[in-house]
Order: structure tokens, then C-alpha cells, then sequence
């Protein structure tokens, strides 16, 4: 059995006069330790899977099982303990006006985990931050340090299952190879699995043992790794994607 | 005479936690042309850009020996001739765009409100343009999309929305701050190659902030590579797989590629000289 199981997925937005089909029939499976990634078009629907798992998102058809049990409304304590998400965009899923201090210990807070100080001081080293970045508020800090914050939140309270909506989509090189590296370790050190989106498909490759490509909310194609790498593909969106990429690896880097 | 001329800018916070320097000494000219500028997370990269149209909020403070647009000293500008400059002189992406977007506003009407008192369009007319700056960036189904809330939009169509709704009052400077980073590569190359014909045909200066250094080397003339509030090496972007910069050449080879190995990837050695403050 798939820790994760996502069958027939489908969500639909009701915006004014017109319905936003985002999601139409996806299925996935992720095995526990896999770490599986969705990439495609912007605006495909790969977000909208994941907002959909954590409960931001209308599940409006099929149904999403974590470890066999389907999903409760809401999704509750256990639930946030288990999988925890980094939403693509930082800046909104910070809290403007709490310092990453408290933004860091709340969760700690909520579910009763001590030894606090420490925790804090040892998750912003985790993402290369110096911990005098504790007293700043989210608008005092760069892009890839809200993203870093943001990551280090997601890891507080030591989940299962990783959600990654482009993780390392605003940080440098240097900074992404550590940040990759941290989440990889981790995955080793603590089994996580993770459901990881990037429009990269370097990142996706070096991360992800599975791929799905998405395009118009729908699944173009699954692809195992070693078929990315050797391009392996049968769709043309899926080819396309790839020569478009595999166009950009300049030689010598 | 070169569009835009920076010399020793510097952008200082005094903070409850002590002073932090985030721009320090950072000096560039700009010609109609496309400059990149790459580098560390927090080097200053943005509050670089954001100079440049003194947006920098308080405590925060610029400084420069001398900050010139078009012959005009940003320095002592007014508050009110910036404003006139803001927009449709000198445009700026923003790194997050979604935020930077007015949440209380549909998208329709931010894209249309300066054309309308600005450019005194009717309705009509300006629905149609931005309709056209929105098919222009890739966007499906703009229709839809112009009666949309931003947190209704997904993370690239907030960044076309926003390169879109910079681009229709013609600047004649951009600075894009990350403007491609949520967009997958087919619908990146086509928002690039706007740009592109912006700079060409209309003789527009573009500052491209990135961190994607095989894009930065493809698509600009030329880079600035910052590291700690400094730029520590120009290259022309051709150049840039053979920059000399310790840390140049360090951030190259951090970079995953399709089929790599799975081993940790290298990361950056920060143990030379040119690392320290
Ligand atoms: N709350 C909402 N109301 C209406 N439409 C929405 C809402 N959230 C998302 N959508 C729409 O659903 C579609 C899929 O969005 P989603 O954010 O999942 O895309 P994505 O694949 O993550 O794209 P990107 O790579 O650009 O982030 C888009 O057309 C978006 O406008
Ligand atoms: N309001 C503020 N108060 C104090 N420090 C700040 C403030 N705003 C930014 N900084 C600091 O200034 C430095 C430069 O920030 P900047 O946003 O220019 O970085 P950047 O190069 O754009 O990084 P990134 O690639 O992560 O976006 C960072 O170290 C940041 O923490
Ligand atoms: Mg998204
Ligand atoms: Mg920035």
C-alpha cells in the first residue's frame, strides 16, 4: 500500500459566474520513502494537488488516503504532525507581523514539543540562517530567506511527509545545493517521504525517483527517473519540457 | 550617455538588532541593453533594484555619490517627480509578485486603471489591451483571469500578470526582480523573448535579477555577480561558465544537472579569503 494515494482526483473553483476546473481526474501514488515530483505548465493544477491534500483546496472529485485512511475535514492536529507543507509562495504564508521566532515556536507551542530555544536555533542553522535572524519580522529578510524560514517551519515538528512547492525556486545556486542536500539527508536519516513540485527538471531529477507531468490540470505522463534522464518520454508536452531543459545545461556547468 | 549610472550605492538598515548593511558600495552603469545581476541569497540583489526607484521603506536609507536616470538625479529628485518616473519611465517586477499585486483589486482592473487615467483609454479600449499584454505572456484563458482575485492565481500567472501589467505603460528601464522563477521553461523562453524584443526594437534597459545562472548566461549582455552587498565580478554573460570569481566558479558547479549523480551535491567553499567581510 502507498502512503500516499490520490485517486481520480479532481478540483474544481467556483469563481463567480464560471468554474475553474484546476484539477481534472489525477491519480498518484507515493510509496512511504519515495520522494515523487510534479512538474508542468504554469498553471497545470501542481499547487492545487497539494493545497488539496493539506485541506486549502475543494477535493470536488475522487479521494486522497494518507497511510490507507481517507482524509478528515478538517485535517486537524494529527494531520500536522504528519505532513506538513512549504507553500510556494513565502511571503503569504508567513505571518507579516510575527517574528520568525514565534513563527518557528508555534508549532512547537501547539503541539506541546519542548526544549523550544534550541529547536529554533537549530532549524535556522538547518537552512543556512544565522539565528540573529530570529528577532526579524518576514518583510526584514530576502526572498530566499523567507523560502528558507519557510522550509525550516515545515520541518519543526519532524513530519512523515513533505510537501514541496518549489522549495528552492528563489534560491541561488550554493544556497539550493545545501538546501537539496538538507532534504535528502533528512529523507535518509528519518525515512520522510516527499511530493515535491519544481519547474526545474535538474532539481527534479536529482530529488525525485518519479515524475508526473502535468498540463491543463490533467496528467500527461509518469515518468521513473532513469526514463527522465535518458528522455525516455512518450508525450510530446513531456518532450518538449525536456528538450526545452535539457537545452539550458550549458556546457561545463 | 548611458541610461542609467550608479556610483558607491549604498542601502543601510539600523534595526533594534543592530545595523545591517545589505548594500555596500555597489556601482554599474546601464545602456539599452540587457545587465544581469546574479548572486547569494540576501547580497542585496533586490534592495539594489528597489534603489533604483527609492523604494526602500524606513529605517532604511540609501545612499550614492551619484544615482542618474536619463539625465535625471534620482538623489534629489522629489517625491512627487519620482512618482511621475514610477511606472511609466521606470517599471520594476517584483520578487513576489502575488503580494506586490493589490489583493483587494481584480487583476482586470489593476492591468486597466493606468491606462485609463494615465492614458485616458475608455473601457473598451483598455479591457482590449490588457487582454493583449495578457495573451502576450502565456496566460490561457484571459478572460477569465481579468476578473480574477490575485490569490486566485497560481504562483507563475501572478509573476505574467505582474510582468505584464509593468510592461504597458512602455518603460524605458525594467528591473525584473526573478521574474521567471515560478514559470516552467516553454512558457519562460516566450515571456523572454518579450523582453528581448523590448530591448531591441525599443532600445529599452532591462536589470534581469536572478539566480539562474544558465539563464542569465543565455539570454543577458552582461553581469554583475553580488556576494555580501558587493558586486564582485562584471563578465560578459557569454563568458560568465568561464568567470574567475572564487565564488562564481563555486556557485557553477553547485548546480544539479538531468542524469547527475545522486550524491549530496557540492556545495559552496566559503573558506577563502574572498568569503570573509
Ligand atoms: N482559489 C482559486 N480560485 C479560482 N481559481 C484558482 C484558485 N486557485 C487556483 N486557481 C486556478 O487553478 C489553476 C491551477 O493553479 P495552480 O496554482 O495549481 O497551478 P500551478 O501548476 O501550481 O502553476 P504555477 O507553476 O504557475 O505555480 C490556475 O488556473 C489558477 O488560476
Ligand atoms: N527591512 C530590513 N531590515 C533589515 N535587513 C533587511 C531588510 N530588508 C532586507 N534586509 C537584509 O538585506 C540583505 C539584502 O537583501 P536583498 O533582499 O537585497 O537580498 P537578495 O540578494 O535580493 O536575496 P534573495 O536572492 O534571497 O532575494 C539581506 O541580508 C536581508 O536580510
Ligand atoms: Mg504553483
Ligand atoms: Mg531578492
Amino acid at each position: 500500500m502507498a502512503l500516499i494515494e490520490i485517486d481520480n482526483l479532481s478540483v474544481h473553483f467556483d469563481a463567480g459566474d464560471r468554474i475553474v476546473k484546476a484539477v481534472q481526474d489525477v491519480s498518484l501514488q507515493v510509496a512511504a520513502r519515495e520522494s515523487y515530483g510534479l512538474v508542468g505548465e504554469s498553471g497545470s493544477g501542481k499547487s492545487t494537488i497539494l493545497r488539496a491534500i493539506c485541506g486549502l483546496a475543494p477535493i470536488s472529485g475522487g479521494t486522497v488516503r494518507i497511510g490507507g485512511e481517507p482524509l478528515k475535514t478538517p485535517r486537524g492536529k494529527g494531520f500536522s504532525a504528519r505532513v506538513q507543507m512549504v507553500f510556494q509562495d513565502p511571503y503569504s504564508s508567513l505571518h507579516p507581523r510575527h517574528t520568525i521566532d514565534r513563527t518557528l515556536s508555534e508549532p512547537l507551542a501547539i503541539h506541546g514539543v519542548g526544549n523550544t530555544d534550541a529547536r529554533v536555533v537549530q532549524a535556522l542553522r538547518d537552512v543556512a540562517l544565522d539565528p540573529t535572524f530570529r528577532f526579524r519580522f518576514p518583510h526584514q529578510l530576502s526572498g530566499g530567506q523567507r523560502q528558507r524560514v519557510a522550509i525550516a517551519r515545515a520541518l519543526m515538528l519532524q513530519p512523515e511527509i513533505l510537501l514541496l512547492d518549489e522549495p528552492t525556486s528563489a534560491l541561488d545556486a550554493s544556497v539550493q545545493a545545501e538546501t537539496l542536500n538538507l532534504l535528502n539527508r533528512l529523507r535518509a536519516e528519518r525515512g520522510l517521504t516527499f511530493l515535491m513540485v519544481s519547474h526545474d527538471l535538474a532539481v527534479i531529477d536529482h530529488m525525485c525517483d518519479r515524475v508526473l507531468v502535468m498540463q491543463h490540470g490533467r496528467a500527461v505522463e509518469e515518468l521513473a527517473r532513469d526514463d527522465l534522464a535518458a528522455a525516455r518520454m512518450t508525450t510530446s508536452y513531456a518532450r518538449t519540457l525536456f528538450d526545452a531543459s535539457a537545452d539550458r545545461m550549458l556546457d561545463g556547468a | 550617455m548611458s541610461l542609467l549610472s550608479v556610483k558607491n550605492l549604498r542601502v543601510t538598515f539600523d534595526t533594534e538588532a543592530g545595523r545591517v548593511e545589505a548594500v555596500r558600495g555597489v556601482s554599474f552603469t546601464l545602456g539599452r541593453e540587457r545587465l544581469g545581476i546574479v548572486g547569494e541569497s540576501g547580497s542585496g540583489k533586490t534592495m539594489t533594484g528597489r534603489s533604483m526607484l527609492r523604494l526602500i521603506r524606513p529605517p532604511g536609507r540609501i545612499e550614492a555619490d551619484e544615482m542618474r536616470f536619463d539625465g535625471i538625479d534620482l538623489l534629489r529628485a522629489s517625491e512627487r517627480e519620482m512618482r511621475a518616473l514610477r511606472g511609466p519611465r521606470m517599471a520594476m517586477v517584483m520578487q513576489d509578485p502575488k503580494y506586490s499585486l493589490n489583493p483587494v483589486m481584480k487583476v482586470g482592473r489593476q492591468l486597466t486603471e493606468g491606462l485609463r487615467l494615465r492614458d485616458r483609454l475608455g473601457a473598451g479600449d483598455a479591457r482590449k489591451k490588457a487582454i493583449e499584454a495578457l495573451q502576450a505572456v502565456q496566460i490561457r484563458d484571459p478572460e477569465r483571469v481579468m476578473e480574477a482575485w490575485p490569490h486566485e492565481l497560481s504562483g507563475g500567472m501572478g509573476q505574467r500578470v505582474m510582468i505584464a501589467m509593468m510592461l504597458i505603460p512602455n518603460p524605458d528601464l525594467l528591473i525584473a526582480d526573478e521574474p521567471t522563477s515560478a514559470l516552467d521553461v516553454t512558457v519562460q523562453a516566450e515571456v523572454l523573448k518579450i523582453l528581448d524584443d523590448l530591448v531591441k526594437t525599443r532600445g529599452m534597459g532591462l536589470i534581469f535579477i536572478s539566480h539562474d545562472l544558465r539563464l542569465v548566461a543565455r539570454f543577458c549582455d552582461r553581469v554583475l555577480v553580488m556576494y555580501k552587498g558587493r558586486v564582485v565580478e562584471e563578465v560578459q554573460a557569454g563568458n560568465l561558465m568561464a568567470a574567475r570569481h572564487p565564488y562564481t566558479r563555486g556557485l557553477l558547479n553547485c548546480l544539479p544537472r538531468i542524469g547527475g549523480p545522486r550524491e549530496p551535491l557540492p556545495s559552496l567553499d566559503r573558506s577563502g579569503t574572498w568569503a570573509e567581510a
